[in-house]
C-alpha cells in the first residue's frame, strides 16, 4: 500500500501544477497553429513540443542542476547551496532567486554541489546552454540565411537600402512604448527588456533570438514565439496597413527592370560589407560575420559543398535545437506573466510601425528621384525573408496584374535583414556589459 | 524620478539606434555604388563571360514577347473562368 502510494505521489498527475497545465494547454495550441494552419511549422513545432517537455512535471527537463537540487529541497542540499551563494536562508523561493542572481561564480559553485548531490542538468537545459547562451545557433542560421540569400537584387538597386533603414523604426519605436508602459507603473520591464522585445519588429527570428539571449533571457521564450508567430502572420499583418498608406495610382507604379549584376560584385559585396561593419560596428560583427560569410560560400561558386551544407543540413539541425531550446523557456512560472501579453502586443505594435515607415519611405523616394518606386516595396524592409517581399507582389498584381514588384521588394527584404542585425548591434553596444 | 530616467533611456536609445542604422545603411549605399562601379571597371573578363551567354539571351528576349502574350493569354482565360 505505501509503495502504491509513492508511486502516486511521484507520477506526473500527482504533481502536475496549474500553471504546467495551462503551459501544456498553450503548446498544444502552438502545434496545432504550426501543424493545422501552417505557421512556421519548422520552428513552431521543435517549440511546441520542447515546450511540452519542458512543463513535464518532476521531469525537470529544462531545469539545471542547482534548479532540481532547490527543487527537490532535501535540507542538507539546501543548506551547502545557501552556504555557496552565501544566503542565510535555506526556503528553497528564497534560494531559486539568489542561485540566480549571483552571478556566474556563485552559480557554477551551485552546480557543482547540486551535481555531488547527484542531480544532473536536464535534457532541454543542456541544449539550451549549447545552442543559445552560448549565442552559437542563431548565429549558424545566421550563416545558412547568407548563404541563402541573392544579394543581386539589393546590388542592382542599392537606394532600397534606405527602405531597409526606415523598417527598423519599428523596432526603436517598440523601445520607447515598453519603456513607456514601465514608466506608467503597467508593466515592469528594464530598458534590456524593452530593447529585447523591439527587436521582434525586426521580425528576423535568429536576431531577436541572439539579442534576447544577450540582454534578457528570462523573456526569451515569449519574445521567440511572439517573433515567429507574427513572422508567420505577415499576409495578414501588412496588407491592411499597406493600402491604408498608399492610394491605388501608387500601387500600380511599374519599376524599371533592374540591370544584370556581375559575378564579381556579388562576390566582393560581403566582403565590403564585412569591413564596413568592422569599422564602424564591431558589435554586429557576429551577426553579420556569419551572414557575410555564408553569403561569400556562396557567391564565391568554390565551396558549392559548404554552401549546401549550410543552407540545408546545418541549418536543420540547428532549428531542431533551437526550437527545442527555445521550448525548454516555455516553463509555467517564467511565461503565465502579465509580461507576456505585454511582449506579444508590443510585438504586434512594432511590426506595424516598421512596415508603416518601410511604405512612407518608399513613398518619399517615390517623390524624390527620378526613377519610379513602387510605395509597396517599402512594407518588405521589415526582414521575415522571402514572406514580406512576396506579399508586396501579390499586392502589387491585385492592382496591376502586370506589375511584377517580387524581384524589386527583394531588395529592401535582405537591406531589412542587414539593417535589423546593425540594429541589434546598436543595441548590444549600448546596452550590453 | 526612476521612470523618468528610463524613458530618457529610452528616447537616447531611439535616437542613438535609428540615426546609427540610418548612417550606416547611408554609407553601405555609396560603398556598395562604388564597389560596384569599381568592380565592374577591373574586372574586364566579366563582360566577356557575359557576352558569351549573350547571343543564348537575345532570342531569350524574343521568346519573352512570346511567353508574356502566352501568359497574358492565360490570366484572361483565367480571369474570364472565374
Amino acid at each position: 500500500m505505501e509503495q502504491l502510494l509513492s508511486l502516486w505521489q511521484g507520477s506526473g498527475l500527482y504533481n502536475l501544477t496549474f500553471g504546467q497545465l495551462t503551459m501544456m494547454i498553450i503548446c498544444l495550441l502552438l502545434l496545432y497553429l504550426a501543424i493545422v494552419k501552417g505557421f512556421e511549422p519548422l520552428l513552431l513545432v521543435p517549440i511546441g513540443f520542447g515546450g511540452l517537455l519542458a512543463n513535464i512535471p518532476e521531469a525537470g527537463l529544462a531545469m539545471s542542476a542547482a534548479e532540481q537540487a532547490i527543487h527537490f529541497a532535501k535540507p542538507e542540499v539546501l543548506a551547502a547551496l545557501a552556504q555557496a551563494v552565501g544566503a542565510n536562508t535555506t526556503n528553497p523561493e528564497v534560494l531559486s532567486h539568489l542561485v540566480h542572481d549571483a552571478g556566474p561564480s556563485a552559480y557554477a559553485s551551485a552546480q557543482l554541489i547540486a551535481q555531488d548531490a547527484g542531480y544532473a542538468n536536464g535534457m532541454l537545459y543542456s541544449f539550451y546552454s549549447v545552442a543559445i547562451a552560448s549565442g552559437i545557433a542563431p548565429l549558424v542560421i545566421f550563416m545558412g540565411v547568407g548563404a541563402m540569400t541573392d544579394f543581386g537584387p539589393l546590388l542592382a538597386n542599392p537606394k532600397t537600402l534606405f527602405l531597409g533603414a526606415a523598417a527598423q523604426f519599428g523596432i526603436f519605436a517598440t523601445v520607447l512604448g515598453a519603456v513607456g508602459l514601465s514608466a506608467m507603473g503597467v508593466m515592469d520591464f528594464s530598458i534590456q527588456q524593452a530593447a529585447a522585445i523591439g527587436i521582434i519588429g525586426g521580425a528576423d527570428g535568429p536576431t531577436s533570438i541572439y539579442v534576447a539571449s544577450l540582454l534578457a533571457p528570462e523573456l526569451l521564450g515569449a519574445i521567440a514565439v511572439a517573433s515567429y508567430s507574427y513572422m508567420a502572420l505577415v499576409p495578414l499583418i501588412q496588407p491592411p496597413i499597406m493600402r491604408a498608406l498608399t492610394t491605388p495610382e501608387e500601387r500600380k507604379i511599374e519599376m524599371v527592370q533592374l540591370r544584370t549584376v556581375s559575378k564579381a560584385e556579388k562576390i566582393v559585396f560581403p566582403l565590403t560589407l564585412l569591413v564596413l561593419v568592422a569599422l564602424l560596428l564591431p558589435d554586429a560583427a557576429p551577426l553579420l560575420g556569419m551572414f557575410c560569410f555564408g553569403n561569400l560560400m556562396r557567391e564565391s561558386g568554390v565551396v558549392e559543398r559548404l554552401s549546401d551544407t549550410a543552407q540545408n543540413a546545418l541549418i536543420n539541425i540547428t532549428t531542431i535545437f533551437l526550437g527545442l531550446s527555445v521550448g525548454s523557456k516555455l516553463m509555467a512560472d517564467k511565461f503565465l506573466a502579465l509580461e507576456t501579453l505585454g511582449i506579444l502586443a508590443l510585438g504586434i505594435v512594432a511590426f506595424g510601425i516598421g512596415t508603416g515607415c518601410g511604405v512612407l519611405m518608399a513613398k518619399l523616394m517615390n517623390k524624390l528621384t527620378k526613377t519610379p518606386v513602387n510605395p509597396l516595396i517599402g512594407s518588405a524592409g521589415v526582414s521575415a525573408v522571402p514572406m514580406a517581399a512576396r506579399v508586396s507582389n501579390k499586392l502589387g498584381l491585385e492592382y496591376n496584374p502586370h506589375n511584377f514588384l517580387l524581384m524589386h521588394a527583394m531588395g529592401p527584404n535582405v537591406a531589412g535583414v542587414i539593417g535589423s542585425a546593425v540594429a541589434a548591434g546598436v543595441m548590444i553596444k549600448y546596452l550590453g556589459g | 524620478m526612476h521612470s523618468s530616467e528610463l524613458i530618457s533611456e529610452g528616447i537616447n536609445l531611439m535616437l542613438f539606434g535609428m540615426g546609427f542604422v540610418f548612417v550606416f545603411l547611408t554609407l553601405l549605399v555609396f560603398v556598395t555604388g562604388l564597389m560596384s562601379s569599381t568592380v565592374n571597371k577591373l574586372v574586364k573578363p566579366a563582360p566577356v563571360v557575359a557576352n558569351k551567354p549573350a547571343p543564348v539571351s537575345a532570342p531569350a528576349a524574343g521568346n519573352n514577347d512570346e511567353l508574356i502574350a502566352v501568359m497574358t493569354a492565360a490570366v484572361h482565360k483565367y480571369r474570364s473562368g472565374k
